[in-house]
């Protein structure tokens, strides 16, 4: 475990997590607008880089092409690229997402899914099933050695970009009048709308923006990998929705840090020893453990209203927390319990068997000593994940920025 | 026009229900036989088989999609669980051969666990959350599926699946195993029936409906749609477990997530919360590929000579399947978009997919509530 | 000859009048409305699509029952040549859809060549049916069902071992011999049926092969990588297990088919420092793995199977250069020491306009023994072709091929693996080295 192959680990995932970033912001601004998962965002990232790499095929770059001229072509495909994909944006909330405004959530996913399998076989239809290859003449080679370990140019570049579109895009929300429309609208739609804000004009725009931001992130990782496939974005899409989702929906900082943490964990989760991530594991249960025994009851107890709490109560809620898996389960069978102490047994519940998984993970882990973890789990990483934060803090990492209405 | 449709409408209306019962039942009684008699080719009774495969999971995700409004995008892991099942206890992989109905038992119960499991923490979540769980849990089983070589053999599958054997009934043949399937389906459709009628099945429907409202009204959310989840997975279990003994090898590209999606269009397009939706669906949507595929490899070749159009047959024989899916993805959005109820629509649903503005409703001179049916607004 | 649904005299009336007299009902019935029209809602749906169901059903019952074309019907004295069907069970869709297509136009070319030949004084032609099973091994046993209702007397293919596992039992239950070009999993050859049969070698006999020629080279620290799919993984363990027990230190490493990103295995591989880095996946992720270790600052030896000797592994790794000096091996007999494979490969090339794809000549040669054996049989009974196969030698493009008793082919004057040949990546094309 040299310190050269950390800091690789970190970089790729750092890269990684950018992209996630640009894709996951879309998510989760149309989500924190109309409350709906955009199934279909995957796909519009993917033809985002079809576009671009088609484009550049199209007018035809190669070694011998002035860097200069290039910088032009590379432009050109840019701009292409993000005018057809924001257009696309446009036309699929308004084919597919406008018509059912008031529908129930389900209804609306079940089209936004629909509009993805239309997508992705679309793709395929146009482009071929074979990937889609970016002209190498295009991309930055080079590299700097830091600590050792080898950074390609691309690697900042894309670090940077992103940086600089997640502070555009932070400041057109803040600061700009139609981002002012944009939290209005997220807030309470009908509202906005008496307040003379054209609520279909500003959805839109989210769509126009989210897709905008997708076509640079699949360029970006056309340009990174060299080459796209059909069915590249639903992967990244359903990553970048977990990092959206682990970040706190709705919230535009949450999606960047839940999508960097999502691109660390997946690096360092392939990349570093069975032995290191046990340690992980066992500094995690002691965070879990302390969850449950201290934090967690502290918590319950100061819920408990001055006139009633009495030692006696607040030992009933210490002890659901310390014999969970007994008192829990048996607290939550039977009908008649008081309110504190039933919600406590289901929490307490939750963050055992939390504690149960990490700690027989962290014990497998030393078992297997200083193997690998096998990549052939990489993708399963992301999916743990995903539930995880679901099932233990659906909120996610820096809270949900959505506005629930009944 | 349309007054034509509606005499037609009204003849068929005035048809009792049981006659479409008897009807249905009567034709899959005789489907095997037309093949025995030869007049029909094997391949069809091949194709009907795996068509009650679907019609079992589109009813059972019926339950969750249609009667509790659950978005379930994981359902096929179930069914693979059940299928894994009768592979690793009825097969040469570990070579034991385990009884059928301990194997079913076993089936059903691990699928109905894997739903307990899967339901207890993300019940409580959004639908649409939901809906990415599911999809996260249907992944993740994949994929353990395919890299836990020890137990499954990873990617290469499981061959030689033994032939399920029931009192001394060797089963092996199609027409055995449509039989099977539609003993399955006619049972598990009658029960599934008897519930949607009960009062946990209206429970179902009134969490779909509001579920604040029902929850006040005295309907446990977490529970009944715990055992709505928890029901339908132990249907896709048997089905998964069926469908191993039938197709005598499964590998993990059985279950990808498309597969999830397929069994989603044939709920929405058979129209949600209808159990004939949901076997018209499936019955639609399994069998129409293979029928066009057919036309063109077979019917038209042979009717109007083999260099009929090449083009076409080509594309028909090498394009078809990308047009497929993107028509199912078009499908499932124009169905939802112009009609949310689907072909056999559920009474509740299409009058809540069509609810409409009293006040447009009074300038054409027609009611908000149709009074004429009033016994039917408390069946339900 | 029909085929297709034809309405018939009494058909047609009984549906004429059923709508007569619902619409005679509908006229006595009309502006009544009430309790009547209680069910109407729900049930004429129910019925209006069952009948549909029902009629489009039966229609293609009725499609499928026309009497087949027995050659015993025409007229004997007349008839001197006659026409044997024989399926081709192949993948023209799917991710594999390059090899099936080679397939197909191989065996086209075969049934050119084979077409003729005489049994019991008669002569025969032979009919090809191909289906496509699209690479799923759901299809598989509609597409086998679909070739037996079409009475073939044999059938070539499948193209993928997993579609093979699933079709095998219903070609074992209708007594079909089946002979595949390309479906390399050893498990294939390995559960006792009788009516398979192969004109490729094993993954088995591969891994081995190209676990030796990596430790032949001196590596002393190898990178094994597959990409989770089936002939991938096979491959890939055969790989590690050849390669420790020659004493090669072994990192396994997983990617999955139809990624882009390999950085996380890149950087594992880095840190681990190999001599060669073997792949046992398809070209395309091939390529970028190989450019990313490139990219990355790796000078180990790449290597891979049959799976990326595919010269399309340029565009994948971004230019040629990236894969320059890359080795891989192939799962067949090596197409240089074969003494027809020039002239086939021309014919090939002449007939559709491309290069012979992987496992043509595999293709062509699981036809001409099949035909081999029928002549030998004399009968086009299946159980006589099985036994047939396993007697015949039969010399085709590949050399003289026969098949031992559990189905797999072998050649006099060699085995295990000195038959796996050995190619080598420069300038854009896949070299033959030994």
């Amino acid at each position: 475990m040299s310190p050269e192959h950390i800091f690789g680990l970190t970089v790729s995932g750092l890269t990684v997590g950018m992209i996630y970033a640009l894709i996951a912001l879309g998510y989760t601004m149309v989500y924190g607008v109309l409350q709906l998962i955009n199934f279909a965002h995957g796909e519009v990232f993917t033809i985002g880089g079809y576009i671009a790499a088609s484009t550049l095929i199209w007018i035809g770059v190669d070694a011998t092409t002035p860097l200069a001229v290039k910088v032009l072509y590379f432009t050109v495909a840019v701009l292409v690229s993000l005018v057809l994909t924001a257009t696309l944006g446009w036309l699929i909330e308004r084919v597919a997402y406008r018509p059912l405004r008031g529908q129930t959530r389900i209804i609306a996913l079940l089209s936004a899914i629909g509009t993805s399998i239309f997508l992705q076989n679309m793709i395929v239809i146009i482009f071929g099933p074979q990937p889609i290859i970016m002209p190498t003449a295009i991309v930055p080679t080079g590299f700097v050695e830091i600590f050792g370990a080898r950074i390609r140019i691309l690697q900042i570049v894309i670090i940077v970009v992103s940086l600089l579109l997640m502070g555009l895009l932070t400041w057109i929300v803040k600061g700009t009048r139609i981002g002012k429309a944009m939290r209005a609208t997220s807030q309470d739609r009908e509202a906005a709308e008496m307040m003379g804000i054209e609520t279909n004009l500003t959805i839109s725009f989210t769509f126009v923006m989210g897709s905008a931001l997708a076509a640079i992130g699949g360029f970006l990782v056309a340009m990174y990998y060299g080459s796209l496939q059909f069915n590249t974005g639903f992967l990244y899409g359903l990553k970048a929705f977990t990092a959206a989702v682990l970040g706190g929906i709705g919230n535009i900082p949450g999606a960047v840090v839940g999508a960097l943490i999502l691109g660390l964990a997946e690096n360092w989760g392939v990349g570093l020893s069975l032995g290191v991530l046990a340690w992980l594991l066992v500094a995690g249960l002691g965070l879990g453990l302390y969850f449950q025994l201290v934090r967690a009851p502290r918590q319950r107890i100061s819920h408990i209203a001055d006139e009633f709490r009495t030692p006696a109560y607040e030992r009933q809620v210490r002890n659901v927390y310390r014999f969970a898996p007994v008192l829990a389960v048996r607290t939550l069978l039977s009908e008649r319990t008081d309110a504190l102490v039933h919600v406590s047994a289901q929490h307490a519940l939750r963050l055992m068997v939390g504690n149960i998984i990490i700690f027989g993970l962290a014990i497998v882990f030393f078992a297997s000593g200083d193997m690998q973890f096998a990549s052939k789990w990489q993708h399963v990483i992301s999916f743990v994940v995903l539930m995880a934060i679901l099932m233990f803090r659906p909120s996610g990492i820096l809270g949900e920025n959505i506005q629930e209405k009944v | 026009m349309a007054a034509i449709t509606a005499r037609i409408s009204s003849f068929f209306g005035r048809v009792p229900r049981w006659v479409y019962i008897v009807a249905v039942l009567a034709f899959a009684i005789a489907f095997p036989m037309l093949e025995y008699f030869g007049l029909m080719q094997t391949l069809w009774l091949r194709v009907g088989t795996r068509a009650l495969v679907y019609v079992l999971l589109a009813v059972g995700l019926n339950l969750v999609l249609g009667e509790t409004g659950l978005l379930h995008l994981g359902y096929v892991a179930f069914f693979a669980v059940g299928a894994y099942t009768t592979a690793i206890l009825s097969s040469p992989r570990f070579d034991i051969q385990w009884n059928f109905w301990v194997i079913i038992a076993i089936a059903m119960g691990l699928a109905m666990l894997f739903g307990f499991l899967i339901g207890v923490p993300t019940l409580r979540l959004r639908g649409d959350y939901l809906a990415i769980v599911t999809l996260a849990f249907g992944e993740i089983t994949r994929m353990t599926l395919n890299n836990w070589e020890g137990l499954t053999n990873g990617p290469g599958g499981i061959p030689g699946i033994y032939p399920p054997q029931i009192f001394g009934w060797t089963v092996d043949s199609p027409a055995e195993f449509f039989y099977l399937l539609l003993v399955t389906v006619v049972i598990v459709v009658w029960l599934l029936n008897n519930l949607k009628n009960s009062r946990i099945g209206r429970a179902w429907n009134a969490l779909r409906e509001d579920e604040i409202a029902a929850h006040h009204a005295g309907v446990g959310p977490t529970r009944a749609k715990m055992l709505a989840v928890v029901m339908s997975s132990g249907i896709a279990g048997l089905a998964g477990a069926i469908f191993a003994y039938y197709q005598q090898f499964i590998n993990p590209t059985y279950f990808l997530f498309m597969q999830s999606v397929i069994v989603v269009s044939m709920v929405v397009i058979g129209g949600m919360g209808s159990i004939p939706g949901a076997i018209l669906g499936a019955v639609v949507l399994d069998t129409t590929p293979e029928i066009i595929r057919q036309t063109f490899t077979s019917w038209l070749p042979a009717a109007i000579g083999p260099d009929f159009l090449p083009g076409v047959q080509a594309a028909m024989q090498t394009e078809f399947d990308r047009y497929r899916m993107a028509i199912f993805g078009l499908v499932i959005v124009l169905m939802v978009v112009f009609r949310p109820e689907g072909l056999l629509p559920n009474k509740l649903w299409r009058r809540e997919m069509h609810e409409e503005d009293p006040r447009e409703l009074e300038k054409t001179g027609q009611h908000l509530f149709d009074f004429e049916e009033g016994t039917q607004d408390l069946e339900v | 000859m029909w085929f297709f649904p034809v309405f018939t005299g009494s058909q047609y009336t009984i549906f004429h009048n059923t709508l007569q007299y619902s619409l005679n009902r509908l006229h006595q019935q009309q502006g009544q409305k009430g309790v009547g029209n209680m069910w109407h809602e729900r049930t004429r749906k129910i019925l209006a699509s069952t009948l549909a169901i029902a009629l489009a059903l039966s229609m293609l019952g009725l499609g499928g029952c026309g009497p087949a074309d027995e050659p015993d019907d025409e007229d004997e004295d007349v008839a001197r040549t006659e026409t044997v069907k024989i399926g081709v069970h192949t993948s023209l869709t799917g991710g594999l859809a390059d090899y099936g297509f080679a397939a197909a136009e191989a065996l086209k070319i075969a049934a050119e060549d084979f077409s003729g030949f005489e049994v019991d004084g008669v002569v025969y032609d032979i009919e090809l049916v191909i289906r496509d099973d699209k690479g799923e091994p759901a299809e598989a046993p509609v597409v086998a069902q679909q070739l037996i209702d079409e009475g073939v007397v044999g059938v070539i293919g499948t193209l993928t071992s997993g579609a093979a596992n699933a079709a095998l039992p219903i070609y074992q239950g209708a007594g079909i011999p089946m002979i595949s070009g390309s479906a390399t999993a050893p498990d294939l050859t390995e559960q006792g049926y009788e009516n398979f049969f192969r004109t490729c070698l094993r993954d088995d006999v591969q891994g081995e092969a190209l676990g030796l020629w990596a430790a032949e080279l001196g590596a002393e620290r190898a990178v094994v990588m597959d990409d989770r799919g089936d002939y991938s993984v096979a491959l890939g363990n055969e790989v590690e297990q050849t390669l420790e027990a020659e004493g090669v230190e072994v990192l396994r490493q997983s990617g999955q088919e139809g990624d882009v990103d390999f950085s996380a295995q890149v950087s594992s591989m880095m840190a681990f420092d190999p001599d060669v880095v073997i792949f046992t996946g398809y070209h395309r992720e091939a390529g970028l793995l190989f450019k990313q270790l490139r990219e990355a600052g790796s000078d180990a030896q790449f290597m891979g199977g049959d799976g990326i000797k595919s010269n399309e592994i340029a565009e994948g790794a971004g230019g040629a250069e990236n894969v320059e000096g890359t080795y891989s091996t192939f799962g067949g007999f090596a197409q240089e020491g074969m003494p027809g494979y020039t002239e086939f490969a021309a014919r090939f090339e002449q007939e559709t306009g491309v290069e012979a794809g992987p496992y043509a000549e595999n293709n062509y040669d699981a036809l001409g023994a099949l035909v081999e054996a029928i002549t030998t049989a004399g009968s086009f009974d299946g159980a006589d072709i099985i036994d047939a196969l396993h007697e015949i030698t039969y010399a085709g493009v590949q050399g003289t091929l026969s098949f031992d008793e559990k189905g797999d082919v072998s050649v006099p004057g060699g085995a295990g693996t000195d038959l796996i040949p050995r190619f080598q990546f420069s300038d854009g094309n896949w070299e033959f080295i030994g």
